[in-house]
């Protein structure tokens, strides 16, 4: 008598405990565009879809995708996915003059579905929306009674901002599926300045000086989206998000509470499979940040356009289990940058899908990897990097 | 098949926790808030200080455990040591006839040395010196004696027959050279020991003096070598030796409390009490005052440094300090009992500040700065850390009292080297959101 297997669903609730403990707290700094206006936007997205160079909507196939509210209509069974995503940076700023190198592991999305009787299927997922983690060194000169003597200022900014949504999806007759999620957004951040005066020569221990505030951030968003599947081999899809302005509310009295106009958000993609195991997909994403550089005191925001497009080969195989191929472009603007010049990221993108456990059609588990090699840029600077992307799936609760 | 999830998850959980995490760096002045002023105050004694006042007698000359020897030294010193040894061995272990060991519970005094070390390096003088001993034979309390009385406690005050001891009962003299010794010896025959060796007596013991004038000796210590006999075995003498019980020191004339100015230290040790008003507001430097205007409140938390600073004064010769001076500072936690308030924590650390006695001779009028952040933040903030009233009365005093009969002298308020307080301050950051 052996002991009765345990499905691999049956370990969501571990894995869920593993990415709640990661989620909000694991949100590491991985640009110096972090620093820039409300800092670096992060997309929720899983590797899948980042290896493709999708910029979150329309690839053909079911998944809880924030961007995508209506991919999760037609999963069928409940289901769990967590990604993470680890990146090396390069920088290279000829306006500065600095170079430097850094790493860092984000959480950018941990979602679950689950069927709501008959009303289709609820999702509930945890993703990145702002990246702001970044540190600043400036040395400076003072003037004692002994003459200069310098000093060093140390600027640290944790945090960011995250979204919780709660979302639903369902097919409409056999070949639409709607969905809409209502998202609230989340996160704080903490900026420490500490002027450091250890190179003054005095008889006693010379106090830091330190100042700093913390503000926690709040607001909420609609998204609703819907698709049209062409059989089982293509699929049109768009989605528009809507927000409320986001506040940030200082915990002291001594610092301001904000308001920042958050953008509309407008995306359309599509897929297609050309042949048998050769799916293409194109997709684009247009967001107004335009307005949020009206509230900020310092730096300018614009208007933003994603871009991409990519290929998948999905009858590649690996240790006898399905394993599909995937390669991607993509391309996006930045809506703030460091100096007041149009910043933009672009990446070449791949990657690889493994079916972990199935059963006849259903894949139990899997496991996306994806690769992107890319920069940040602006006019003086330039940031190369390397991003993973790894994403568990299970289902089968 | 069923280990795949589980594989997966330790791959996710690995390739995370294999990144170490640096954080985006920048020296980009954009990226920082507006630089924050760094700016040197020096407070005058009326904008901070006042209510000083200077107090003697903390501790005796007994606490010491060390004498001083002088004779008319700057024209004005005199100082003898008195001493009494401690109780002479009951008995001595000798070799009886048969080779082995016996204690001989009967031993015989008949001879010793007095001891007298003596320290090179605190003493001022550089030739040889002449060193006298002599025996006590008055009543005297080494913990309250002085020069006019041999006992001088609460309700019983006798002079001495002679002032600084002097109707001692002389048992020899001895030249002192520091260039060869640092010990001279006095022998003193069965008769004296026999008086010495009745530890109950209060009539009994030593005052070492100095006959050549002009010059001041720091005594170490004393100490009593026995030649002693055995009554088992007469042909065996064996030595032995006897520590002191009590040693303190005599002088004369005891210093006047000074007119003016801050004194600390000394045997017994004086301490100045002052009061340290933190300041609630500034009104310059002028550099502070164009980037945020004056006046500027003082909040506790802008405060890097803050100092008092003080001028050192060439004392009276005959007191100048020959060693390094410990200066210790503490918060007085309850001056309406001065001067027996109970003294907070050392805002100088164990060892204290440590001043070179130059400073206080030719060197005068040096800045001796001692360190008094975390008592201005305290005022400031109105508490201490333990949630206790800030202290505003600072007590400063020598780290070991006492320590010497040296003490050590500081400009006061009036002089044009009176005590500053010294107040370096950041303000004028402010951190926003972008």
């Amino acid at each position: 008598m052996t002991a009765p297997s345990r499905s691999p669903a049956m370990r969501l609730p571990a894995l869920l405990l593993v990415a709640a403990a990661l989620g909000p707290a694991s949100l590491h700094g991985q640009s110096i565009y972090n620093s820039a206006g409300l800092g670096l936007p992060v997309e929720s997205l899983d590797a899948r879809t980042r290896s493709l160079g999708n910029v979150g909507i329309g690839l053909l196939g079911s998944r809880v995708l924030p961007s995508d509210p209506a991919a999760a209509a037609l999963l069928g069974i409940p289901g769990a996915v967590l990604t993470a995503q680890p990146s090396w940076v390069e920088l290279g700023r000829t306006d500065t003059g600095e170079t430097g190198s850094y790493q860092g592991t984000r959480f950018p999305l941990v979602g679950i579905s689950y069927p709501a009787w008959d009303f289709g299927m609820a999702t509930f997922s945890f993703g990145s929306v702002l990246d702001q983690r970044y540190s600043g060194i400036r040395n400076a000169t003072v003037d004692l009674e002994e003459g200069p003597v310098a000093v060093v200022d140390s600027f640290d900014v944790s945090g960011g901002i995250s979204e919780v949504r709660l979302g639903l999806a369902r097919p409409v007759g056999s070949a639409f599926q709607v969905g809409v999620s209502v998202g609230r957004y989340t996160g704080s951040t903490l900026r420490t300045l500490i002027r450091s005066l250890d190179g003054v020569s005095l008889t006693g221990t010379v106090s830091d000086f330190q100042e700093g505030g913390r503000w926690e951030y709040s607001g909420t968003s609609v998204t609703g989206g819907a698709s049209m599947n062409v059989g089982q081999i293509a699929r049109l899809a768009g989605s528009v998000t809507w927000s409320s302005e986001l506040t940030a509310q200082a915990d002291s009295e001594e610092q301001d509470d904000r308001t920042f106009d958050l953008p509309l958000e407008l995306r359309v993609g599509a897929s297609a499979m050309l042949a048998p195991g050769l799916l293409v997909n194109a997709s684009l994403r247009r967001a107004s940040w335009g307005g949020t550089g009206d509230d900020l005191r310092t730096g300018i925001a614009r208007d933003v356009t994603a871009y991409g497009a990519g290929i998948e080969l999905s009858r590649a195989q690996l240790l006898g289990r399905q394993a599909p191929i995937r390669v991607g472009y993509r391309s996006a603007d930045l809506p703030f940058s460091l100096n007041g010049e149009p910043a933009s990221e672009t990446a070449w993108t791949g990657g690889i899908g493994l079916d972990l456990a199935s059963t006849g059609p259903l894949v139990l588990a899997g496991l996306d990897l994806a690769v992107e090699w890319g920069e940040r840029s602006e006019i003086g600077v330039v940031e190369d990097f390397w991003r993973g992307s790894l994403t568990l799936r299970v289902s089968g609760l | 098949m069923n280990r795949l999830p589980l594989v997966a998850l330790a791959v996710l959980a690995l390739a995370t926790v294999a990144c170490e995490e640096t954080p985006p760096t920048s020296v980009d002045p954009d990226v920082l808030p507006p630089e924050p002023i760094t700016v040197e105050a020096g407070l005058s004694w009326d904008e901070f200080g006042g209510g000083l006042q200077v107090f003697p007698g903390f501790g005796s000359a007994s606490d010491l455990g060390s004498g001083v020897l002088a004779e008319d030294f700057e024209g004005v010193l005199d100082a003898r040591t008195l001493g009494r040894f401690a109780a002479f061995p009951r008995t001595i272990t000798v070799r009886d006839s048969t080779g082995g060991t016996r204690a001989d519970s009967l031993p015989i005094f008949r001879a010793g040395r007095v001891g007298v070390v003596l320290d090179p390096e605190a003493s001022t003088n550089q030739e040889p010196v002449t060193v006298t001993l002599g025996a006590l034979s008055q009543v005297w309390d080494p913990a309250s004696t002085t020069w006019e009385r041999a006992v001088d406690t609460i309700g019983d005050a006798r002079p001495w027959d002679e002032p600084g001891a002097g109707s001692a009962r002389p048992l020899g003299e001895m030249v002192w050279d520091p260039a060869e010794n640092d010990t001279v010896y006095f022998p003193v025959d069965s008769a004296q020991l026999a008086e010495w060796r009745d530890t109950t007596a209060l009539d009994q013991g030593i005052v070492v003096g100095v006959e050549t004038p002009g010059e001041r000796i720091q005594v170490q210590r004393i100490l009593l070598s026995l030649d002693v006999e055995s009554t088992l075995d007469p042909d065996t003498v064996v030595s032995s030796t006897v520590t002191r019980r009590d040693l303190t020191f005599i002088y004369s004339p005891v210093p006047e409390p000074p007119p003016d100015g801050i004194r600390i230290g000394g045997t017994p040790s004086w301490r100045t009490v002052l009061q340290v008003r933190a300041p609630e507001t500034l009104t310059g430097p002028p550099a502070l005052c164009e980037r945020v205007g004056c006046p500027v409140a003082v909040d506790p938390d802008q405060i890097n440094y803050a100092a008092l600073v003080f001028r050192t004064r060439a004392g009276p010769p005959a007191f100048q300090p020959t060693d390094t001076v410990n200066l210790d500072v503490r918060p007085v936690l309850a001056p309406e009992v001065l001067p027996k308030s109970p003294l907070g924590a050392s805002l100088t650390g164990s060892v204290g500040r440590r001043v070179g006695p130059n400073l206080f001779a030719e060197g005068e009028g040096a800045e001796i700065e001692i360190p008094v952040t975390e008592f201005i933040q305290d005022q400031l903030r109105g508490e201490t850390a333990t949630g206790e009233n800030a202290p505003v009365y600072v007590a400063l005093l020598s780290t070991f009292e006492p320590l010497s009969i040296a003490f050590a002298s500081f400009h006061g308020p009036g002089s044009e080297l009176e005590p500053r307080l010294k107040i370096i301050l950041t303000t004028g950051a402010t951190v926003e959101l972008p």
